[in-house]
């Protein structure tokens, strides 16, 4: 294990830094506050431009407050910042803001040219007056950029003074950049009142840039719309102090070779402090951010963990998720834990890390706390090139997708796969690594050609369906030799008023299209529908969207893309709001708002087109449909939306009749305080769904994020996807709720909901993942977390675990009841219109188990909370 | 019939269908206590030599002796209106003058067990005496500081030595300005006093005590809260004087309470228990009480810490934002503990788009509230006013922010010490119990709850109070504290409440007082 050449390295590595320690009580400082904030990132197969992290960062604008925005770029071309490959990759990037612009001589006097060699210098470049970029509040500092190498003998001296011979030349060569910055900021930031100068960044292919400002200001006024990189990300910070006059204290902070971008905030800041400062480490900028990074680069560069132990020091496998883990790793992470528990970031926080790995290519690394108190999603599209990403918010990645597929048509706009991570689970991955990774070619100065390669943190590999491809969309749609088949199967549909059976022909018949065929096909029903059947065409093609069938070589969201686009056809023909024309539908867009008006005879559905409308507030569509509901309007749809808050809530009591159809990227608290509506989300939800519902129905076409149902009184809802952590927690009265995939953690926690026997609340879990292709496959756990129906007092769980993997250790209050007649009497109903909905066959797929037609009582469990009078379940199972 | 003749509906339907019941009027009405034998400060002891010649009952100036028509005898005094031997003075005095030496005074040794430190039982009688009478407290009872021995007991009122001329009682404004963002269209509420009720929830709450809080509100043109157990329907005759509270449990909270309410409550933490959430107790989780909730009848509810949509200042935000979204025109006020960084918890509040910044400190809390808690965690609320008043005027953003804050305030002399030392106003608590008759034991969450009927759920205790006993008392209790506040402005020369902001210069602690004669 320790082999006594790594220990003494580690050693000697810490001792050598003894004298960065400031002067005086320096950990005293209190830690900046901020509140959390919104992060994104992304890796990519090729170098894309800067101006493709401004889409997402806009996203998340409301994550921040403008007073501190900051990006990193890593695997930069070389032609872009005007250097050879050799140096690029050789050299270290040395990055100071310059925050007095009179420092600069001072700065490379004392702290570079003595000891560096300089191949390249000089002052980055920036547009002309920082007020033309609209979103900068301060001037932001003018930033000295240097490659360069340590010289030889300034090299030599150091190692031998700090006693570091026995490391290798790079590793010395590291510490001594480490160190010089480190003394630097000491000088000219951090020790003295006045704050002159700071090192933005010092490592090798990779940069950060930061401003007081929104993150996408960095790009533009510092020129880099056009620079292209493999690795960028992004952070919108949220200080809390009105005035910051400089961006020291933003993200990303720099460790060695890697930025890190966070999201939370610690409640052990000072705990951390000192576990750093015992190793000889100083926050200099007083942030838990800058922390965080320095507890990175201390495991990976001087105790040399590897990558899955770090995550596991920073944030710990514990309970459940521990007695999960194979033996081995149990002996290894408790070992892990002993020494790094009290230097591991307690309380909400959410990662990206941006790393060069040099000869390996480069890393974005993800990862949350245990708990998972952060939100965060990771997606990924694989194809001629892939790209993998990681984003606070959902939209964000699609935003990006977007931006990237516009001007590039390898790319799609939306991600063959999304999902979530806890960071200390040991079934979900924990913690995601997206390695862009050179493969052969490309050394002696040209570009190598990188494949992407995505792992979990125990190194097993996220694919996506192989044999498939990608759409190019940039290709002219000709017609198919299929297209009188195809146009009669629209007709006959059209005629009946089929919705139904025009999806069925899509859901049989779409492994069997090229992609030219099913543009033709979509765009075929779009054009006819568009003027006499909306309504129609909507649904046909929504359904199309929503349900999983085989799609043959093509990839999903492809098919989707395409189905998607005709939907956008038959939305855009539709007329105004203010406009001429008959139709069921009136569009609304944010340019028409003013003109809304109440449903005139023969109009039902109103088209609400979010482009341009704010995600909260009263420039928010789903303020403008509240407005409309009151006016007449019954059924509201929304699309375009890019994080839209608050859809289908603020409508009041008693909405019955009201429908609302949200597509793309609804955001938080969607059918929040709903009574009586309905609400179908075409896509995945976001966070805070449903919080404080009372009755009514949500129906999700995919997964919802944390606190599912928080404090709900009512309602029905269906899920075709997962929760993710604390669903339903605090709830009361009489929810109802189909969960097909499973839940994180916490599930229903103090759940109140009375006896679901006598009119109170329940969920049913039923633990499957409806595969890309229609393949409805039951997860090895259907809950893998622990807390399951913790504290609660009422209501009840019902789990489809047939192989009885529900453990006692999993509840915490709660028992397993006896299955009964009675129990399956009532949620019969729920399942059969989950299947109506999903397509979920009770029969065929939730009581058949290997092929084997079971009993609901032996492939249904009980989850009640604990009782004296009633039944318990027993062992045997009755058949 | 009018309201004012008839006995205020105890049932729900009953008021429902009478809204005429809602009108309530700003006047001082005497509210004696509801017990024969308040206590007192004194006790007199009538011996049996007494004749009733009624010469007691003659010169008695302040009720103790009764002798009502058609009774032969004097009555048992009312000795807890006796203000003692000060009384000599005044040659009025019944014990010096009773022709057969029959009457004797004594303090009453049951009155000294009253209460703790902090509400030492004068604070408690004064309370009493004003929520009975609707004037400033008599000058036996020291009625402006307690005893805790710091804090707003160890500061007093610098006076100046004559009164500026010019100033007239009358004049003085005690109105608060609710919001005061600058470009924002939500509704600019003001309120009479610069003080509104706090959060006590229907379950912990006796209903007709709840109603009573909020009919006072209405009268003085202040606010009540509803606290976290939902917004019976009793309320909504009320619902302009009713702050609808969302708190981490959530308990009643659904979009109609949430669209009634001019002012809707974000309770983040109390300053009793930070890092705890509310706590009801089983027995106290009545049918009723359950019901309203949604909950499991006879289970204890505890509220989670924090909301569990919350972890942050951009959750914070959107949390509000969510709120904005459904009542466009309510006020959002954020009502958080006093941890040690509570000036950025308050710039954060702000930021978020908070009117109100309501922090509440460690002295309040009632029984429920774990003594561990209590006493050891939050920041007293001394400290945090003088920290965040002076952190938000220095970053500019002091005259957008309403400060209100909480957690021990007691009697008019608090609220102008926190008024004076940063705050825009206070909320009130405790007070408003004790002016109904609590005497502090504490046993406020167990069993059927408090034996005078004020906390409990019991439907027997529940009968112990009545709507218009209640109101009353609370009307002639913010009578009262606003006389007493003008009292103190008017002595100080301020014209009003908002001119008294910040204004420490008037403000003296004894601690520091002894300093300076030291070193003199």
């Amino acid at each position: 294990m320790n082999s006594p050449v790594s220990f003494d390295g580690a050693e000697a590595l810490i001792r050598s830094r003894k004298d960065l320690r400031p002067q005086g009580d320096w950990f005293l400082a209190p830690p900046e506050e901020e509140g959390g904030c919104g992060v994104t990132g992304f890796a990519c197969t090729i170098p894309v431009r800067g101006k493709h992290i401004y889409e997402p960062s806009i996203q998340m604008r409301n994550r921040g407050n403008g007073k501190g925005g900051g990006i990193a770029a890593c695997g930069l071309a070389p032609e872009d910042f005007g250097v050879s490959r050799s140096v690029l990759e050789e050299d270290y990037c040395l990055q100071v803001a310059l925050l007095d612009s009179n420092a600069r001589g001072e700065v490379e006097k004392e702290a570079i040219a003595p000891y560096f060699t300089i191949d390249q210098g000089g002052i980055i470049p920036t547009v002309k007056d920082f007020r033309d970029v609209p979103l900068l509040q301060v001037r932001p500092p003018d930033v000295a950029r240097y490659f360069v190498r340590v010289k030889q003998d300034v090299l030599q001296k150091f190692a031998e003074e700090k006693k570091l011979t026995g490391l290798a030349p790079r590793e010395i060569e590291d510490e001594f950049v480490f160190q010089n910055s480190s003394k630097l900021n000491n000088k000219f930031y951090a020790s003295l009142g006045e704050k002159r100068a700071f090192v933005l960044s010092h490592a090798r292919n990779l940069i950060i840039l930061k401003v007081v400002g929104f993150a996408e200001a960095v790009v533009q006024y510092y020129c880099l719309e056009d620079s292209r990189a493999h690795v960028w990300i992004a952070h919108q910070r949220y200080p809390t102090r009105g005035r910051v006059w400089h961006p020291g204290g933003c993200h990303p902070f720099i460790g060695m070779n890697e930025a890190l971008v966070h999201n939370g905030d610690f409640a052990n800041y000072h705990s951390v402090c000192e576990y750093l400062a015992q190793r000889n480490l100083f926050p200099q900028f007083l942030t838990d951010t800058e922390a965080s990074i320095m507890l990175f680069d201390l495991m990976n560069r001087a105790y040399k963990y590897p990558v899955e132990y770090i995550i596991e020091s920073l944030a710990p496998t514990t309970e459940l998720d521990f007695d999960r883990l194979p033996e081995e790793k149990q002996r290894v992470y408790k070992e892990i834990q002993a020494a790094q528990i009290h230097a591991s970031p307690d309380g909400p926080w959410f990662f990206i890390i941006a790393r060069n790995l040099m000869e390996k290519g480069f890393q974005l690394l993800g990862i949350t706390d245990t708990a998972m108190l952060r939100p965060q999603v990771f997606a990924l599209q694989e194809g001629e090139v892939s790209i993998g990403l990681i984003c606070s918010e959902k939209q964000a990645i699609d935003a990006t997708l977007a931006s990237l597929a516009r001007e590039d048509s390898r790319f799609s706009p939306i991600a063959d796969m999304y999902w979530n991570a806890r960071g200390g689970s040991s079934t979900d991955g924990g913690a995601f690594l997206l390695n862009v990774v050179p493969s052969g070619n490309g050394h002696n100065g040209t570009s190598p050609d990188y494949t992407l390669n995505v792992t979990n943190k125990f190194g097993q590999q996220v694919k996506t369906r192989p044999g498939q491809t990608h759409c190019d969309f940039s290709r002219p749609v000709t017609i198919p030799s299929s297209k009188d088949a195809d146009a009669a199967v629209i007709s006959r549909a059209m005629e009946q008023n089929n919705p139904q059976a025009l999806y069925e022909h899509v859901r049989e018949n779409t492994h069997t299209m090229d992609y030219n065929r099913l543009r033709w096909f979509a765009s075929e029903i779009a054009t006819r529908c568009a003027k006499d059947a909306p309504a129609f065409g909507i649904q046909a093609l929504s359904l199309a969207i929503d349900r999983r069938y085989p799609t043959g070589d093509k990839k999903r969201s492809s098919v989707v893309a395409t189905l998607r686009g005709g939907l956008e056809t038959i939305f855009r023909s539709q007329p105004a709001i203010g406009g001429e024309g008959a139709s069921t539908c009136r569009r609304i867009t944010f340019d028409t708002r003013a003109m809304l008006r109440g449903p005139q005879e023969g109009e039902t559905t109103l088209l609400v087109d979010a482009t341009g409308f704010q995600p909260e507030g009263s420039e928010c569509d789903a303020y403008l449909a509240v407005d409309a509901y009151k006016l007449g309007w019954r059924h509201i749809i929304h699309y375009n939306s890019r994080g839209t808050r608050f859809h289908a809530a603020g409508f009041g009591p008693a909405t019955d009749g009201l429908r609302i159809d949200c597509y793309d990227n609804p955001g938080d608290y969607l059918g929040s305080g709903i009574d009586g509506l309905e609400a179908y989300v075409h896509g995945n939800a976001q966070d805070q769904l449903c919080q404080i519902s009372k009755r009514g129905k949500v129906v999700v076409y995919g997964d919802v994020g944390q606190t599912f149902l928080y404090g709900a009184k009512g309602g029905d809802i269906y899920v075709m996807g997962n929760a993710a952590g604390r669903p339903m927690i605090n709830a009361v009265g009489k929810p109802k709720v189909v969960i097909n995939g499973t839940a994180l953690d916490f599930l229903a926690e103090s759940f109140m909901a009375g006896d679901p026997l006598t009119g109170g609340g329940f969920a049913i879990v039923n633990g499957l993942r409806v595969e890309d292709n229609g393949d409805i496959v039951a997860l090895d756990l259907p809950y893998p977390g622990s807390n399951l129906l913790s504290l609660a007092s009422g209501g009840a769980i019902y789990v489809r675990d047939p192989n009885r993997t529900l453990i006692s250790e999993q509840l915490n209050g709660g028992m397993f009841g006896r299955f009964t007649n009675e129990d399956w009497k009532l949620i019969l109903p729920y399942l059969q219109e989950n299947e109506r909905l999903f397509d979920i066959g009770i029969e065929r797929d939730l009581l058949t188990v290997k092929g084997i037609a079971r009993k609901p009582a032996a492939v249904y469990r009980k989850v009640m909370p604990k009782s004296k009078t009633a039944d318990a379940e027993t062992e045997e199972v009755g058949e | 019939m009018t309201a004012a003749t008839k006995t205020i509906p105890q049932q729900a339907e009953e008021f429902l269908s009478h809204p005429d019941f809602a009108e309530v009027q700003r006047v001082v009405r005497n509210a004696p206590p509801r017990y024969r034998n308040e206590m007192g400060k004194y006790s007199i002891h009538r011996a049996s030599t007494c004749v009733s010649c009624g010469k007691c009952v003659e010169i008695c100036q302040y009720g103790v002796h009764t002798k009502p028509e058609g009774y032969r005898q004097v009555i048992r005094p009312f000795d807890y209106k006796c203000i003692g031997p000060e009384c000599e003075k005044s040659g009025r005095f019944c014990i010096a003058n009773c022709p057969q030496h029959a009457l004797s005074l004594d303090e009453n040794p049951v009155f000294k067990t009253l209460g703790d430190c902090r509400w030492t039982p004068d604070l408690l009688a004064s309370n009493w005496i004003m929520a009975e009478t609707g004037r400033q407290p008599p000058k036996h009872l020291e009625s402006q500081t307690g005893n805790s021995g710091g804090g707003f007991d160890r500061l007093r009122f610098v006076f100046p030595d004559k009164i500026p001329s010019g100033l007239r009682r009358e004049d003085i404004s005690t109105e608060l300005l609710l919001n005061k963002r600058k470009n924002d269209s939500r509704p600019k509420i003001k309120i009479d006093v610069p003080w509104y009720g706090g959060g006590m929830s229907f379950g912990s709450t006796n209903i007709r005590a709840q109603l009573a809080k909020v009919r006072a509100a209405k009268a003085w043109n202040t606010f009540s809260c509803t606290g976290e157990g939902g917004y019976p329907e009793r309320f909504i005759p009320y619902k302009d004087y009713m702050i609808t509270q969302v708190a981490t449990g959530l308990f009643g909270v659904r979009e109609e309470t949430i669209q009634r309410a001019r002012i809707v409550e974000f309770k983040y933490a109390q300053g009793a228990k930070p890092g705890l959430g509310g706590h009801l107790l089983g027995d106290k989780n009545t049918p009723a009480v359950a019901a309203m909730r949604e909950a499991v009848v006879g289970t204890s509810l505890f509220s989670p810490f924090p909301f569990h949509s919350v972890y942050s200042i951009e959750d914070h935000k959107k949390h509000l934002d969510w709120i904005a979204h459904v009542n466009r025109t309510a006020l959002l006020s954020a009502k958080v503990s006093t941890p040690n960084d509570v000036e950025m918890v308050a710039v954060g509040s702000y930021c978020a788009g908070a009117h109100i910044v309501h922090m509440d400190g460690s002295y309040g809390g009632t029984g429920a509230a774990p003594n561990i808690a209590k006493k050891n965690i939050a920041m007293p609320i001394e400290y945090a006013i003088s920290n965040v008043h002076q952190f938000l005027v220095a970053e500019g953003v002091r005259d957008e922010v309403t400060l209100i804050v909480s957690g021990g305030i007691r009697n008019p002399w608090d609220i102008a010490k926190a008024i004076a030392m940063g705050a825009d106003g206070v909320v009130m608590g405790t007070a408003e119990l004790v002016a109904l008759g609590c005497i502090r034991c504490g046993c406020c969450e167990s069993g059927r709850g408090c034996a005078r009927g004020i906390c409990t759920t019991d439907d027997e205790l529940l009968q112990l109070l009545t709507v218009d006993w209640c109101t009353q008392r609370l009307i002639n209790l913010h009578t009262a504290f606003r006389e007493c506040l003008v009292d103190i402005l008017y002595r100080l020369g301020i014209e009003s409440v908002a001119a008294l902001r910040g204004r420490t210069d008037v403000l003296m602690h004894l601690d520091y007082q002894n300093d300076k004669d030291r070193k003199q």
